[in-house]
């Protein structure tokens, strides 16, 4: 009964065993030993790293390189790298991502220098080497936040103060899972800011704009997923993420407001990767024309000037430069992570219109509170 | 011939409690380290925060409902699959265990497309408590349906062709003597659907819309606790919904040992 089937499988099992050794040679070319380069980055950023790899395993740099990938919502990553996880090169959405990295010893506490160490970019407009558009050190890919409405923009959005009109639906994620939705929201209070409008009127923007939200999925491209599956009228997203979509044939429509805030992504080789030529040698890549203007090709504005000047006529432009206001230009990160983004709430004395720390968790709250 | 299988009685109790303690006692320990190591007033902080009563609310309200509902869908699956004979019977059966095998993401996604926006039947559950408590009724059916399953199938007609023979209607002899009898295996069943359901993330985070204190499930709120940092809060909702899954086990396990005493 069951002599046939031993008989194949040990077939099977003599066969695997003569073709391991064969395969082991083949993965081990005579000239050259490979190196693997580990790359985590946030969810978004995924697919253009994949282009950007096979691009660079194209130049001599990149010649017996392969690479390993992990992309996830920013602070799942950044939480996941904290814990063990290995990694080369990171990719994070915004910078307090880096930050933690920094305390837990994964990247060097200069690791924005190594725009100028290994990319050989130089922020001050002299010398030969290349010029950044904006000048924040370690900043690999700009882009901005824009809206994603159905074809034909029914309802007929143009600005953030359509947003928080009543009846309109917003899409956007999680803010405390994924670094999108922390540029999201912190957009449509820059846009009122740039309106020359008061902060406490910017809290006000929020607040309508939150109990507009109809759904806040996990990660940006899980709110991409809910917004192509039919929910809401209006999705918040990257620029270069809305770009991706419409050139894969989502049945989309990209809508930039007149004002909005200048996305900045980070990026590092850690502690590790700087150990490896290779992580290095991406990194550099990455910083050059090629790499630069293969991104800009994938809907990321560049942080070349170079490649931005040639590259500009692709992205909506703004009419004043106040229009496009950098996290900088609010207040930084750290002040704007726990004013915005804290888990604890706390009002000033005397005051409890808002508070002066965490104000989207109380706003969260609010609207759960009159939904 | 005795002291062997002592010794192989011996060596399995060994086997089983270091398995026991590498994957279930050791990980258990460390959970509730972290969720009473800032102290009791900590723990109750962090389970009473609104957020949490909401999603533990939601969770558990979902959950309650589904089981419900599949321990009558899963009674009359078993008994169909059991007691009927139709053509692709075979197939149904090993149907009945997909959910299982299938990845809950993808079903989550499924129910999405086929009950969400763009239905093509025009009913959108998405965002709603009846749309996590569909997706969970799905992930869960298996569990019924195969606790009731084999003790149908051992079940023999006499007593009922006697209570049948004397007189009684199809409704009463189901009621006196098929049910009390399936009774311990539907409650066992109904028990791990409800630990099952309340735990449930992959396929429910997406149909839910995933809105903090409104639609946000339990399972969601921990992992957002664990992506920011909040481990220890994290620790103190995930053993606060354990303590009430553990509660509704025992009592599910107490009511099944009652009626199968009374049965006997």
């Amino acid at each position: 009964m069951h002599s046939r089937p031993s008989k194949w499988f040990r077939l099977a099992v003599v066969g695997t065993a003569a073709a391991l050794p064969l395969t082991m040679l083949s993965l081990e070319p005579a000239q050259a030993a490979t190196t693997n380069v580990s790359v985590v980055g946030y969810s978004v950023v995924g697919p253009a790293f994949t282009a950007l790899e096979t691009d660079f395993k194209a130049t001599p740099a990149g010649q017996n390189v392969t690479f390993t990938n992990s992309f996830g919502a920013s602070d799942t990553e950044t939480n996941n790298l904290v814990k063990g996880q290995s990694a080369d090169l990171v990719n994070l959405s915004y910078e307090p991502n880096m930050a933690t990295l920094v305390t837990y010893n994964k990247i060097p506490a200069n690791w924005a220098n190594q725009e100028r160490t290994i990319g050989g970019v130089n922020a001050a407009l002299r010398g030969k080497r290349q010029v950044t558009v904006y000048h924040t050190p370690g900043i690999v890919t700009d882009s901005v936040v824009v809206f994603i409405v159905r074809p034909g923009n029914p309802l007929g959005i143009t600005n953030w103060g359509d947003l928080a009109k009543s009846g309109v639906q917003v899409v956007t994620p999680n803010p405390v899972t994924s670094g999108s939705a922390r540029w999201n929201l912190l957009a449509g209070y820059s846009a009122q800011i740039s309106l020359g409008r008061t902060p406490n009127e910017g809290q006000d923007y929020l607040k309508a704009l939150i109990s507009n939200t109809i759904a806040q999925p996990v990660s940006g491209s899980a709110a991409l997923a809910a917004f192509v599956g039919g929910t809401g009228n209006v999705l918040l997203d990257y620029e270069d993420d809305a770009l991706a979509a419409v050139a894969a044939g989502d049945k989309i429509q990209i809508v930039t407001p007149p004002q909005t805030l200048l996305i900045e992504n980070p990026i590092a080789v850690t502690d590790l990767g700087l150990t490896d030529p290779a992580a290095v040698a991406f990194y550099k890549f990455l910083f050059s024309t090629a790499g630069q203007t293969a991104l800009a090709g994938l809907g990321y504005r560049s942080v070349l000037k170079s490649v931005w000047t040639s590259t500009e006529s692709k992205f909506t432009s703004f009419k004043k430069p106040t229009d496009l206001l950098t996290v900088e230009a609010l207040s930084g990160w750290t002040n704007l992570n726990t004013e915005f983004f804290s888990p604890n709430v706390v009002f000033p004395s005397g005051n409890t219109t808002y508070p002066t720390q965490g104000i989207v968790t109380y706003l969260e709250k609010f609207a759960g509170s009159t939904s | 011939m005795h002291v062997l299988t002592r010794l192989g009685r011996g060596s399995a109790k060994g086997l089983a409690m270091t398995y026991l303690s590498l994957i279930v006692l050791i990980p258990l320990a460390a959970l509730l380290t972290n969720a009473f190591n800032q102290g009791l007033g900590s723990f109750w902080a962090a389970v009473t925060q609104q957020e949490s009563i909401d999603a533990l609310r939601l969770t558990l309200t979902c959950a309650l409902v589904a089981s419900a509902i599949n321990a009558v869908a899963g009674l009359a699956t078993a008994w169909v699959l059991v007691r009927d004979r139709f053509v692709g019977q075979a197939i149904l059966n090993s149907i009945i265990d997909l959910p299982f095998a299938l990845p809950t993401v993808v079903a989550g996604v499924t129910f999405y497309t086929l009950y969400g926006p763009l239905s093509p039947f025009h009913v959108n559950i998405t965002g709603t408590w009846i749309g996590i408590t569909v997706a969970i009724m799905f992930v869960t059916l298996p569990f019924t349906v195969r606790s009731v399953q084999p003790v149908l199938e051992s079940f023999t007609f006499n007593a009922e062709s006697a209570a049948a023979t004397l007189g009684a209607s199809p409704a009463r002899v189901f009621r006196t003597i098929t049910l009390p009898a399936l009774m311990p295996a539907l409650l066992t069943g109904t028990g791990l659907a409800f630990a099952r359901a309340i735990g449930e993330y992959g396929s429910v985070v997406f149909i839910s819309n995933n809105l903090p204190y409104r639609s946000e499930v339990a399972s969601s709120y921990i992992y957002s606790l664990t992506t920011s940092n909040q481990t220890n809060s994290a620790a103190a909702v995930a053993v606060a919904l354990l303590i009430i899954a553990l509660i509704l086990l025992i009592f599910f396990n107490v009511l099944s040992q009652r009626l199968a005493r009374r049965s006997a």
